[in-house]
Formats: structure tokens, C-alpha cells, sequence
């Protein structure tokens, strides 16, 4: 490799003038000739059956051109692992927001007219939002249907229940464990519905050209699962649809799913004009994804010296009225459950279960969010109860370099003690003289990364010796663009500036598997690195001969192809590409990447679906609490995290202090509240997410333990950091104020109980 | 019914037809073009649409067009000059103070009208200038820094600015 002159770096983003100006294109920026906007109708019920449509006195509005219910579109259902979602409601709504009829008019007002036009008349039926109820026998059942439903081998919904998968981890014998434990703890814990709270409202821009073809301007961060569950819910083949996706004003997992697209199409198809769909905030609350609420049972049995010996979880996913990513969600954060830890015997349930609740699908974190908060709750619980350092006992227990994980593979690229030792090393000195209501909490974690899958680039060389690079990973505000430009820019030995990256476009860039689970850094960073490898070479030929040298002593630096050690030996690459275009045609380059594990030497056991990478990580939080009002008051986050290596370091900073402040909402603030499936706070008034002032100091420290097979070392960072938070500053509150919490949000008035409960027992009559 | 007013948007005038319920914010995106104005919430709660009048930074969301007229409004199509990029978008880009986008044009509005009355604000003051502008990307510490940054260029003589060395952390 030659030396290094890109990566590591502070290189300002690529698409930094752009957002600046106010020039970057978003879904909602486009506008078509003779377009028009559409509005969905949604069912205020949260489980009805529908009895009737009358749309005529809509149809009849002067300005409506097209009114569309589940009658204007094929009887098919889509979803990513249970196909279990309509176009439309079909005959009755399983959840309040459901999509039932939609209108497309020539502008926004008389759209929304019209939807107050459309009268539907429903029989309400009974309905089940606790997913404990709905786990018992006679409970309404959400999808009657629900073992007729298409779905992935993996994923086995039951036969006349509301379960919708079954995840099941086994490792040694748990219960012999615990008998061979010195003491054994069982928690529960409750994480709360959430939203992803991205700025950026769902758009979709969708129209149906002469020919036919479906085309969609959409903020999807999977273009290709897009396409494929608009194909399948509108019952078209894949060459008739284009998705292209313009700025993302992030997704965070929330945009993933077809919520606005196939509505907008079948409008679009309908009217025979383009058609504009987007969401109102309340609508992005209501009818896109929102986080699972989970009950989290962690029972754990450890030695006296704090080695933990056995852990056992159950947990109880809700996911709503359809399944979305849910059962995802379920096994990817499973295989990881009991956390970054040695334990022999290891035994996780994880059930997916449906209610008449908002959909629940991945949010950042994709599970791990909350059971890494119950699991490092408990893990301060086991170092209190043996008088154990939490730093020591996390130490003591955690995964190292060669250790076999939960999931099957031995462990790879592994910093977590690196991260434990250099958070501990920034609170030195602190924790021991703390004032009362002041203290210090750690956590550490493990996040996995999407296994099996692929990611595939191609690399054009201009006559001018600039390289435009074509793939699917979508720019969400992550930085992934200028990631994908040091990489090509430091393959080829050109400026990051000569570089241009080709947005995501499902006709013409090459299919990826999504902007998701933190694997674009790892996957696209190895396709485009090896495309532009693949273009290289190419160059080498060209230059071999001119320069009279081997390809194999050449080298790509400073926009020419040198001969090495030679530095006055050489030709520009401009020079090679424009002969090339009319000698031997243009320098194309191409590459696919995938995954491959492989066991060491002397491991027989192969993974069932072994995590790409695990990103690992420690945290410390430093607050204070009124121990008269329950107030808190964060003042310090430290975070150190394995990244395996540093692409470009203020992107990579900007997404571990992002990552901190979403799990500090997520721990002090931020919680759906859903009143019989009816959300009540659907507005970001009374749904509160951290605000500037909210920001407290964030000392970031990146650690880089190389991952043998990412490009350059590096892994990913898109959301470890927010799975640790919630535990980092529950833990810290505890030794603040000496009262635990075991449900999300930790608000002052749950501490303000507890703390009356913990000075005069029996009086807290609000818990 | 509507009837027509005069706008004057980063030093133009512009005649439109409104009707009296259309939102200054709708009227710059969909009437003039000016889409670098986002739309967040309509309610007035995340800032995305944030734009100057008169001086002060306000939610267009919550401006009815016809109360802007005659008024003078800056959105951040404005906001660089004819001799470049503002102190504060080069900041931006420099201290890498956005991620996604969505939010950059009103949290520089904000900003530009937190400098504009008090050039040399304390942390605490740009903390409280930008606390109506939600940000889910960044978690904030990167637009405080550029902020300050900003402030300290464009008033030499105060000292008292971030720079970049000391925040690397490698």
C-alpha cells in the first residue's frame, strides 16, 4: 500500500457547499411539470372493520383529480420479513394512522379538503396494545391470517397467536450455571416507544411515465428493499420502477419501509400526472416506524470474584400492527443480547409479538439500544451487590481478541478493554470524592453489523483524469459520500475534489443492501476501494507501456502513475484515460463485495448468522440530581469507541457526539405516550428531543483496533454509540442519587418517587 | 381570495399572489423557488424554516406571507455574499457543524441573527440563540464550535474563539 494521504484526516465533507447554501435537493425540493399533491386519509381506530368507502362527494371537489382506495390496487402484501402490509387498508384497520384512502388534487389545500370529504364507516373492534395480553390465549388476534402470509425461511409466525417470531439463543447449560453461581440477580427492565426524530418529514415524489415506468424521488436509505416491496405491493416487475434518491434530512431506520411511495403511485398511475405525497409531523409519529417498546427479563448468575457464569434474557418485542423490520430487530440484537462479556452458558428468548399499536421497525441501534440498557444495568447491580469496582468487573468479563461469541465466530478487531481503560483514565480522580446528588456511571457495549450481505461499485475514469464513482449508499447526513471519496481518492492517488459520487439511482447504480446497521463505512468502503483497484489496473497496463516498467512496480500518486522509486518516471493519469477513450475505450472499473467468515484454525463451530463486525465501546457520564425535585442534570459524556480505524475524523467525531445526544433523549426525554393506540403526543412540543442547551460536554476518544478485512481497518460507528448512552447515564444517576430506575425515560418525577420511597418507605403512592 | 403583496427577499422585490391563509414559508418555497427553506414541523417547534425579517430570526412557518409584506426577509439562499461563502457557512463546513442538512439553513439563520445583535456572544448565549433549532444529526457540539468560530472572525480584536487544535482527540 502506498502511503497514506487521504484517510484520518479532517477532510470537510463533499457535500459541505451544498447544505450550506440551502442548495442540497431534498424529495419535498422537487417539483414536476403538471404535478400534482396528494393527502392520506388515516383510520382514527385503532382495530376496525371497514364497512364502507364513499368517496363520490371527494371525486366531485372541482380541483381533485384522482381518489384512490384499496380498490385501485392488487390484492398483494409486502413487508421485509413477514409480508403482512397492504397498499391500503383491506377491510379492516389493524392500527390509529393506517393508510385507508388517498386523494391527489391540484394543490395542498384542496387535497385536504377533499380527504375531509371521504366518509368511511367503521365497526370497531376489540383491540389489544400490551404485548403480554396479546400473548395470551383468546386475546383479539391482530392478523388472523397470520401463518397464510408469505415470509423468510427464518422467520415462523404462529398459527393463531399474535407472535410473529421466536428468536432463540442457547449456549451451556443456564441452569446449571446458576446453580454453580455464588449469586444470582434478575431484573426487569422497560424501554418505551420512541421516534426517530428525524428533521426532514417523508416526501415522495412518484410519477408513471409514457411508457409505464414507475419513477420515485424518495429519502429511502434502501433503494433496492424499496423497489423490491414497491414491485411486490403493486404487483409490477422490477424493470418498471426507478427509484432515485435524492438528500436524506435523516432516517435514523425510519425511512427504510414503502410508507408514501406506493400510495403516491398508485395515485400518480390513477391520475396519469405526477403526484407529491408527503408527511405532516403528527403522520411521521403515527403512520411511519417507530422503536419497540420491550420488557427486558435479564436474569444473571456470576462467582464471588465477579465472573460472570450465566445469563439468561426474556424479552418481549411489541411491534405493532405489522411486522416491518421486526423480526430483524428481534434476531440481529439477539445474537448479541447478553452482552460484550465471557459467559459459558447463555440463553436468550426474544418474541416478536403484534398489537394495535404504531408499527415498530429498526431505529439506530436496531434493538441493541434496549437491551444493552437492561444488561449494563444489572451489570452496575452485580458490581454493587459484590463490592466489585463496575470498571473492574466489566474488565474482568470483557470480550477479547479470539474470544467465541454468542453468535458462533471468533472475535475479531476487538478494543473493548482499550475503551473501559482510556473512559476510566478521563474520570480518574473523580469518582472517589463526589458531593451528594453528584455521580459517575460506566457502561460499555457491543453493536453487530448486518451479516450476508453485499455491496457493489463502479469507477469511471474521465479523460481529464476526474473519477465519478457510482453506488447505492445512501448519503443520510452520516458522511458516507466523502468516505467513499478519501477512499477512491487515496486508491487512485487523486484529489478528493476530483471525485464525484453518482447519487443512488436503481437504474443506474449497482444494487447494495441498504444504509443500514452501521455497514457502509466496511461494505460500499471495500466495493468502491476494490472498483477503483479494478480501474487501476487498467491504468497500469496503459502505463506499463509507456513507461516501458512492470504494472506491478507502478504507482498511482498525485494524479500520475509513477514508477516507485522513481518519482520523475511517470505519466498523468488524464493522459493514460483520454488515450485509452479512443485506443481501448474508457477505464471502467467494477467490484463487488461480500462478507465472507472464515473459522480459524482449530474452531469448528460455524456461526448461524455471524455479525460482519461488532463495533465495540465504553462510556462514563458525569451528573447531578436536585435529590429534593429529582431534577438531573448531565453535565459530561466521556465516549471511547473501537473503530477499527479512522476514515475521516470529524465525521467520525460527528457521529459519536449525534449518537450521544440521541441516547440522552432517549434516557431523560423522549417517550411515545399511546392512550388505547392513539398516539398523544405526536408533535415535538410535547415529544421532547434534546435541544442545544440540553448538550453537555462530550469528550469523544477513538480507539482503532483494525479489522483485518475493512478497508484501511475501519468498521463502522453509525450507532454503537447510542446503544451504550441510556445505561451510561442511568448508572450515573444511581450513584447520584442511590435509586434505580428501571423503565425509559428517567424523568424527575420517577426519580422524585423514588427518592420518597427511599427516605420514608410505603409513602410513594405514584409508583 | 387572493390578492397580491410585495415581498422583498434577499433585496428583491417580488410580487405574489397569496391567499390569506399561505404561510410566508410556503410562499418561499412554493411561489418563489427559495426551497433552501425547510419544512420541519409547521408548528414552530424545530426551527427548520427559520429566516430573517426585519433583523430578528422567525419561524416562516408561523408568518403569514401577507404579515411579511414590505417587509425585509433574508433566507439562507442570501446569506453568502457576492464575494463568497459567510463567516458562518465556512465555519460550518470547516468545523463540520451539519450532517444531514435538513436543519443547516435555519440554525445559520439563527446564528446569523444571534451575531448580528451581539457579535461576541458567550457559549452560553449561542446555546440559548439556538435552542428553537432542533438538530437530530449532530448532537450540537459541532455548531457551537463553528458559531463561536464564526463570531471570533468576524470581530478580530476579540479573542476568545475555538480552534481547531485541541479538539483532536487522536
Amino acid at each position: 500500500m502506498s502511503s497514506i494521504v487521504v484517510l484520518g484526516q479532517r477532510q470537510p465533507r463533499v457535500d459541505g457547499f451544498e447544505k450550506v447554501t440551502g442548495q442540497s435537493q431534498y424529495a419535498d425540493d422537487i417539483v414536476l411539470p403538471n404535478m400534482l399533491r396528494g393527502k392520506v386519509l388515516r383510520s382514527p381506530h385503532p382495530h376496525a372493520r371497514i364497512l364502507k368507502i364513499d368517496t363520490s362527494r371527494a371525486e366531485r371537489l372541482p380541483g381533485v383529480v384522482a381518489v384512490a382506495t384499496a380498490k385501485d390496487v392488487p390484492l398483494s402484501r409486502y413487508g421485509t420479513g413477514i409480508q403482512d402490509e397492504t397498499v391500503f387498508a383491506v377491510d379492516r384497520v389493524r392500527y390509529a394512522g393506517e393508510a385507508v384512502a388517498a386523494v391527489a388534487a391540484v394543490d395542498l389545500d384542496i387535497a385536504k379538503k377533499a380527504i375531509g370529504l371521504i366518509s368511511v364507516e367503521y365497526e370497531e373492534l376489540p383491540a389489544v396494545f400490551d404485548a403480554h395480553e396479546a400473548m395470551k390465549s383468546g386475546s383479539p388476534l391482530v392478523h388472523e391470517e397470520l401463518h397464510t402470509y408469505k415470509h423468510l425461511p427464518l422467520f415462523e409466525p404462529f398459527e393463531g397467536t399474535n407472535i410473529g417470531y421466536h428468536f432463540k439463543l442457547r449456549r451451556g447449560d443456564v441452569e446449571a450455571g446458576f446453580a454453580e453461581s455464588d449469586l444470582v440477580l434478575e431484573d426487569t427492565y422497560q424501554a418505551p416507544m420512541a421516534q426517530h426524530g428525524y428533521i426532514e418529514p417523508p416526501v415522495a415524489v412518484c410519477w408513471f411515465d409514457a411508457q409505464g415506468r414507475a419513477t420515485v424521488w424518495s429519502p429511502s436509505p434502501k433503494p433496492f428493499t424499496l423497489r423490491a416491496q414497491l414491485a411486490a405491493a403493486l404487483q409490477l416487475p422490477l424493470s418498471k420502477i426507478r427509484i432515485m434518491t435524492c438528500r436524506v434530512g435523516g432516517s435514523f431506520g425510519g425511512k427504510g419501509d414503502a410508507k408514501l411511495e406506493h400510495i403516491g403511485l398508485a395515485l400518480a398511475r390513477k391520475a396519469g400526472r405526477p403526484v407529491k405525497l408527503s408527511m405532516t409531523r403528527p403522520e411521521t409519529f403515527t403512520s411511519t416506524l417507530v422503536r419497540h417498546p420491550a420488557t427486558i427479563r435479564v436474569k444473571t448468575g456470576v462467582k464471588r470474584d465477579g465472573t460472570l457464569h450465566a445469563r439468561q434474557m426474556e424479552v418481549i418485542w411489541n411491534t405493532g400492527a405489522y411486522c416491518a423490520s421486526g423480526a430483524m430487530v428481534c434476531r440481529n440484537s439477539g445474537h448479541s443480547a447478553p452482552g460484550p462479556y465471557k459467559i459459558p452458558h447463555v440463553k436468550v428468548d426474544s418474541l416478536l409479538v403484534y398489537t394495535n399499536n404504531p408499527i415498530s421497525g429498526g431505529m439506530r441501534g436496531f434493538g441493541s439500544p434496549q437491551l444493552t440498557w437492561a444488561v449494563e444495568c444489572q451489570m452496575d447491580e452485580i458490581a454493587g451487590r459484590l463490592g466489585i469496582d463496575p470498571i473492574e468487573l466489566r474488565l474482568k468479563n470483557a470480550v477479547e481478541e479470539g474470544t467465541l461469541l454468542y453468535d458462533g465466530q471468533v472475535a475479531h478487531s476487538v478494543g473493548l478493554k482499550e475503551t473501559i481503560r482510556e473512559v476510566a483514565t478521563q474520570i480518574e480522580g473523580r469518582r472517589g470524592r463526589l458531593a451528594p446528588g453528584r455521580g459517575i456511571g460506566v457502561a460499555c457495549s457491543q453493536k453487530s453489523c448486518a451479516s450476508g450481505s453485499s455491496s457493489s461499485a463502479f469507477v469511471k475514469i474521465n479523460e481529464d483524469g476526474t473519477v465519478i464513482v457510482m453506488s447505492s449508499t445512501v448519503e443520510a447526513g452520516q458522511g458516507s459520500d466523502t468516505v467513499k471519496a478519501q477512499i477512491v481518492a487515496e486508491e487512485l492517488g487523486v484529489r478528493v475534489e476530483d471525485v464525484v459520487l453518482v447519487a443512488p439511482d436503481t437504474d443506474i447504480t449497482p444494487y447494495d443492501m441498504g444504509t443500514v446497521a452501521s455497514r457502509s463505512t466496511f461494505h460500499m468502503g471495500n466495493a468502491v476501494r476494490l472498483a477503483a483497484a479494478d480501474a487501476k489496473g487498467k491504468l497500469f497496463q496503459l502505463a506499463a507501456d509507456r513507461l516501458e516498467a512492470n504494472a506491478a512496480d507502478l504507482e498511482a500518486v498525485g494524479g500520475m502513475v509513477r514508477v516507485k522509486g522513481s518519482p520523475d518516471q511517470g505519466v498523468r493519469i488524464a493522459t493514460l484515460a483520454a488515450a485509452s477513450v479512443r485506443k481501448a475505450g474508457p477505464i471502467l472499473g467494477q467490484a463487488t463485495y461480500i462478507h465472507k467468515y472464515e473459522a480459524p484454525a482449530g474452531v469448528t463451530e460455524m456461526p448461524s448468522e455471524p455479525s460482519t463486525f461488532y463495533v465495540y465501546g465504553a462510556q462514563a457520564a458525569e451528573v447531578s440530581v436536585d435529590l429534593e425535585t429529582g431534577g438531573i442534570d448531565v453535565g459530561r459524556i466521556v465516549a471511547s469507541f473501537d473503530v477499527g480505524r479512522v476514515i475521516n475524523l470529524t465525521t467520525c467525531e460527528g457521529q459519536v457526539e449525534g449518537q450521544v445526544m440521541m441516547g440522552l433523549g432517549a434516557t431523560l426525554y423522549e417517550e411515545m405516550l399511546v392512550d388505547g393506540g392513539r398516539v398523544l403526543n405526536p408533535n415535538f412540543r410535547d415529544y421532547k428531543m434534546p435541544t442545544m442547551p440540553d448538550t453537555p460536554m462530550i469528550s469523544t476518544s477513538l480507539v482503532q483496533e483494525p479489522h483485518q478485512e475493512g478497508p484501511h481497518g475501519a468498521k463502522g460507528i453509525g450507532e454503537a454509540v447510542t446503544v451504550t448512552t441510556p445505561a451510561t447515564i442511568t448508572n450515573a444517576i444511581f450513584q447520584a442519587a442511590g435509586v434505580r430506575i428501571k423503565s425509559l425515560p428517567v424523568t424527575p418525577e420517577k426519580l422524585f418517587w423514588a427518592l420518597k420511597e427511599l427516605k420514608t418507605p410505603g409513602s410513594a403512592e405514584g409508583e | 381570495m387572493k390578492r397580491s403583496i410585495d415581498l422583498l427577499v434577499n433585496g428583491q422585490t417580488c410580487s405574489v399572489l397569496v391567499e390569506p391563509w399561505w404561510t410566508l414559508k410556503d410562499v418561499l418555497r412554493e411561489q418563489l423557488g427559495l426551497t433552501g427553506t425547510k419544512t420541519g414541523c409547521e408548528e414552530g417547534d424545530c426551527g427548520a424554516c427559520t429566516v430573517i425579517m426585519e433583523g430578528k430570526a422567525v419561524n416562516s412557518c408561523l408568518v403569514l406571507a401577507a404579515e411579511a409584506a414590505g417587509k425585509a426577509v433574508t433566507t439562507i439562499e442570501g446569506l453568502a455574499g457576492p464575494d463568497g461563502l459567510h463567516p458562518l457557512q465556512e465555519a460550518f463546513i470547516e468545523f463540520g457543524a451539519f450532517q444531514c442538512g435538513y436543519c443547516t439553513p435555519g440554525v445559520l439563520m439563527s446564528a446569523w441573527a444571534l451575531l448580528d445583535e451581539n457579535p461576541n456572544p458567550s457559549r452560553e448565549q449561542v446555546r440559548d440563540a439556538l435552542a428553537g433549532n432542533l438538530c437530530r444529526c449532530t448532537g450540537y457540539v459541532k455548531i457551537e464550535q463553528a458559531v463561536l468560530a464564526a463570531a471570533a472572525r468576524l470581530t478580530p480584536a476579540v479573542t476568545g474563539g475555538v480552534s481547531m487544535e485541541g479538539a483532536d482527540t487522536l
